[in-house]
């Protein structure tokens, strides 16, 4: 079976698994409507959402009716937005689609991902090679307590730090907010942190380790400019373990970016979660980790792609 | 002949500019640009009925107005789209509609329209979260006739004119063509017109030149709209609503922390106004329902209250004062001033404890679960510091802080029977916004039945056919006989030891410099309440 095809089919199955996961684990942690309406609400509203959401079949039935639909591209609709309890009215007629909701806040979270890769890759990039091309100098040693900064660093407190700094003292910058390039240069620098230092480390690192080859060696006693040396030869070699970091950190940042898109009110997927944690939103919960989870397994099955681009000698789904 | 017709003309000519100035002075677009406000959160939805609404609906006033409400300033009951109103027997209220008022989408305010947006409501079958709010009847309206509306609940209501300042009036003709829409699109008649939601960041609003308020003398506001568009910001980060404040991109910043509004003391920028709410944090013991027994014993509950440092506990809480023994402030229908907060005396609860347990009283069973909702502000250090209080007086303590989907099972009755013997103190905030304390009384006190899960008293751990028999009198009675009926009431329940209040919570605002905001226990962000200094 072709490698693609086989990593297709096992993603499936991984999603199919997390949804399932998802799915149970949101019904565990109490009664759905309760939890949405809160303990004010009375009878008759809980009921209501009860009959209109399905919750009162059987959980069996539910996770089989929410399977269906997802199969079918019905991704249900959410308890919350546009919702109040009408009896006379089904959920399907009143209730926004998940999918629409999930949609509106896609872009900002590629655009907040984005922007964060975009800074942290070049940077991380070149503090890893600077490091690895002097070592032992002062510009090492700042690479290594710099990038050891990014790791350590709390978001919640660097983002608070940032827009003190850039917002109320400089009026640089907005607090936080969406639509305006201005919006994102904040958020996209508190995310961008952890990046920055984790790929600088691995940069160092796997540079360290190529320039000690003999293949550098010879090429430096060829005549070969330094340059060219650690940037065409060096670099390259050492490219799998820094796609592969590349590849966790945009994972991450699709994954992890809850804290900074709620510092900054920034409306990105993570927010929404969040949000809808709060309010035991539960189909929203359950689209937006799988849309994750679908991301997370893109981005893998690139970086896989990545390595054989980069090294054509591997060969991919065979042992070696 | 033509000398007086040329003053005739003149006359008629400097009238009509008057009269055209006039109106254009008075229509004239707000001179100030866009009112920020940084809110706590997002509301749930922006239906009508979610005026009540303190919190989940910030700002929705300023669109959807309501038949009455309570002067934020005074705190009297004053006419908004209603011009008068008097009430013909115990469950009837006849109110004279305003006449000339249009709703945002040009239809006409009518008797028939309001009696529309009442029921539709008040509806129990449509179970709007308003109903916590509803009385002992079922509330319906009818048009008499062009300008009147008949109110009537199905019971002898005396709070009927309270319920009445709750929920929003809206477009009948959105309510009949295009229902799914009242909830995302308020169409009401106020001063402001909804402009768009965009979810999770916020909602806008622009000023309507053709608001009613603008040509009449007994419009509410302590002035005409000052600003040409609003905007409320959603932001659930106490620190990001400051410095929206601090950073000029906001103008009012809503609820934050008393250590935040401690510092905007020495702030030159901006400025935190503090007023009272009608908010209580309150502890709860476990009493009739499922209780262990050793809570049965009244010594035993006195004990665990005098154990608590309540002047701590509100300083604790921060942006607080001490409540005088009772869950409403003084004006409240039933506020009883000989009622006193519980004096922490360890030693006098150590001794009741001692005499309980002479008297074969199971003491040493007594382990108090003290519980808060982790969405209540501070609530770990309180619990923290109720249960080291409840130690030095020697009764055994464990401390819980529970998410939501943990805690509201746990305080409704649908639940106790899954807790046998619990021995909860639940530490919970709760409003008592009517200015009486029926609601109150009844909610907390009066005994749930477990076959009727939805009755008002769900969430109540108590159980006295005595205090029942004359809850229900004393809910029915009005003016006088209701004070004094409630008034002997609060005294009943806090002589019994269930509920022991422990701070009256202030709510504050950020105000940007250069902002007049007049401040009253109405939360509900209304701009004509708010301009920019002069």
């Amino acid at each position: 079976m072709p490698y693609l095809l086989k990593r297709v089919i096992n993603s499936v199955l991984l999603l199919l698994i997390t949804v399932s996961f998802v799915f149970f684990a949101c019904r565990m942690i109490g009664d759905p409507a309760l939890n949405m309406l809160g303990p004010g609400a009375n009878d008759i509203a809980l009921e209501n959402l009860r009959r209109a959401a399905g919750l009162n079949d059987p959980l069996w039935l539910q996770w089989v009716r929410y399977m269906g639909g997802l199969l079918q591209g019905d991704f249900g609709v959410s308890y919350r937005y546009g919702f109040s309890v009408i009896p006379e009215a089904d959920l399907k007629d009143i209730g926004v689609p998940v999918v629409d909701l999930v949609a509106e806040r896609l872009p900002a979270t590629f655009l907040l991902a984005g922007v964060a890769m975009a800074i942290a890759v070049p940077l991380g990039l070149g503090m890893g090679v600077i490091a690895a091309a002097y070592p032992r100098h002062l510009a090492d040693r700042l690479v290594t307590v710099l990038s050891l900064a990014g790791v350590s660093i709390v978001q919640f407190w660097l983002g608070l730090m940032l827009i003190v700094l850039f917002a109320v003292q400089l009026g640089l910058l907005p607090t936080g907010g969406y639509g305006e390039p201005a919006h994102v240069v904040l958020p996209a620098l508190t995310l961008a942190a952890r990046p920055i230092g984790r790929i600088a480390q691995v940069v160092r690192s796997a540079m360290l380790d190529e320039l000690a080859k003999p293949y550098v060696v010879t090429a430096r006693a060829k005549g070969v400019a330094e340059w060219r040396v650690i940037l065409l030869h060096a670099l390259r070699n050492a490219a799998i373990p820094i796609i592969t970091m590349i590849g966790d950190e945009l994972s991450a940042l699709l994954t992890g970016a809850i804290l900074v898109e709620k510092i900054f009110a920034w409306p990105g997927i993570g927010l929404l979660i969040i949000d809808s944690l709060s309010r035991s939103d539960l189909p929203i919960i359950q689209v937006s980790i799988a849309v994750v989870a679908t991301l997370v397994i893109i981005v893998n099955l690139l970086v896989d792609f990545a390595y054989r681009i980069i090294d054509p000698q591997i060969q991919l789904g065979r042992k070696a | 002949m033509n000398y007086l017709r040329s003053c005739g003309l003149g006359l008629l000519w400097a009238t009509g500019s008057a009269l055209a100035f006039a109106a254009v002075a008075a229509n004239a677009e707000p001179a100030h640009g866009t009112l920020v406000v940084a809110v706590n959160q997002e509301p749930q939805d922006l239906a009508a009925q979610g005026t009540y609404k303190e919190i989940n609906a910030t700002g929705l006033r300023n669109v959807v107005e309501t038949l009455i409400a309570v002067d934020p300033v005074s705190g009297e009951m004053r006419g908004v789209l209603a011009t008068g109103w008097e009430r013909i027997d115990g469950s009837t209220l006849r109110f004279t509609i305003r006449q000339g008022v249009k709703f945002h989408d040009g239809t006409e305010l009518t008797a028939e329209a309001v009696a529309k947006s009442i029921n539709w409501v008040w509806s129990p079958e449509k179970a709007f979260t308003i109903q916590e709010y509803a009385g002992p009847g079922e509330i319906t309206a009818t048009a008499i006739d062009e300008i009147t509306v008949e109110v009537v609940s199905s019971q002898a209501d005396p709070l009927l004119e309270f319920r009445m300042t709750l929920g929003g009036i809206s477009s009948a003709a959105q309510l009949d063509n295009s229902p799914e829409e009242h909830f995302d699109t308020p169409v009401g008649t106020g001063p402001y017109v909804f402009g768009e939601w965009a979810k999770g960041q916020y909602w806008t609003a622009t000023y309507n030149p053709d608001w009613w308020g603008l040509g009449a003398d007994d419009a509410y506001g302590t002035t005409k709209p000052a600003y040409s568009d609003l905007k409320f910001v959603f932001r659930a980060e106490d620190a990001t609503r400051v410095a929206m404040v601090q950073s000029g991109e906001a103008q009012l910043g809503m609820f934050p922390s008393a250590d935040e509004c401690a510092r905007a003391a020495n702030a030159a920028d901006y400025d935190c106004v503090t007023g009272p709410s009608t908010t209580y944090l309150y502890g709860r013991l476990d009493h009739s329902l499922h209780a262990h027994p050793v809570l049965a014993d009244p010594r035993v509950r006195e004990a665990v209250f005098l154990s608590v440092d309540i002047a701590g506990i509100a300083d604790l809480q921060g942006m607080a004062s001490v409540p005088q023994g009772q869950l409403g402030p003084k004006g409240t229908i039933g506020f009883n001033d000989a009622v006193q907060p519980y004096t922490y005396d360890p030693e006098r609860a150590m001794a009741l404890l001692a005499e309980a347990k002479a008297d074969g009283v199971d003491v040493d069973a007594l382990n108090i679960e003290v519980v808060g909702r982790d969405t209540t502000p501070r609530i770990k250090p309180i619990v923290e510091a109720i249960g080291a209080m409840l130690n030095i007086s020697g009764v055994e303590t464990t401390i819980k802080v529970q998410t939501p989907q943990e805690f509201n099972p746990r305080v409704r009755i649908a639940g106790y029977a899954d807790e046998p013997d619990r021995q909860m103190m639940q530490v919970h905030v709760k409003g008592n916004p009517s200015g009486d304390y029926g609601l109150l009384l009844h909610s907390n006190y009066a005994c749930p039945d477990i076959n009727d899960p939805k009755g008002p008293s769900r969430s109540s751990v108590y159980c006295d056919a005595d205090f029942d028999a004359r809850l229900f009198e004393a809910l029915a009675s009005f003016g006088n006989d209701r004070n004094e009926r409630m008034k002997e009431l609060v005294r009943y329940v806090h002589d019994r030891h269930l509920i022991v209040p422990l701070a009256l919570l202030d709510r504050g605002y950020l105000v940007k410099a250069g902002t007049e905001f007049t401040f009253g226990t109405d939360h509900r962000i209304q701009a004509v309440y708010l301009k920019p200094a002069e």
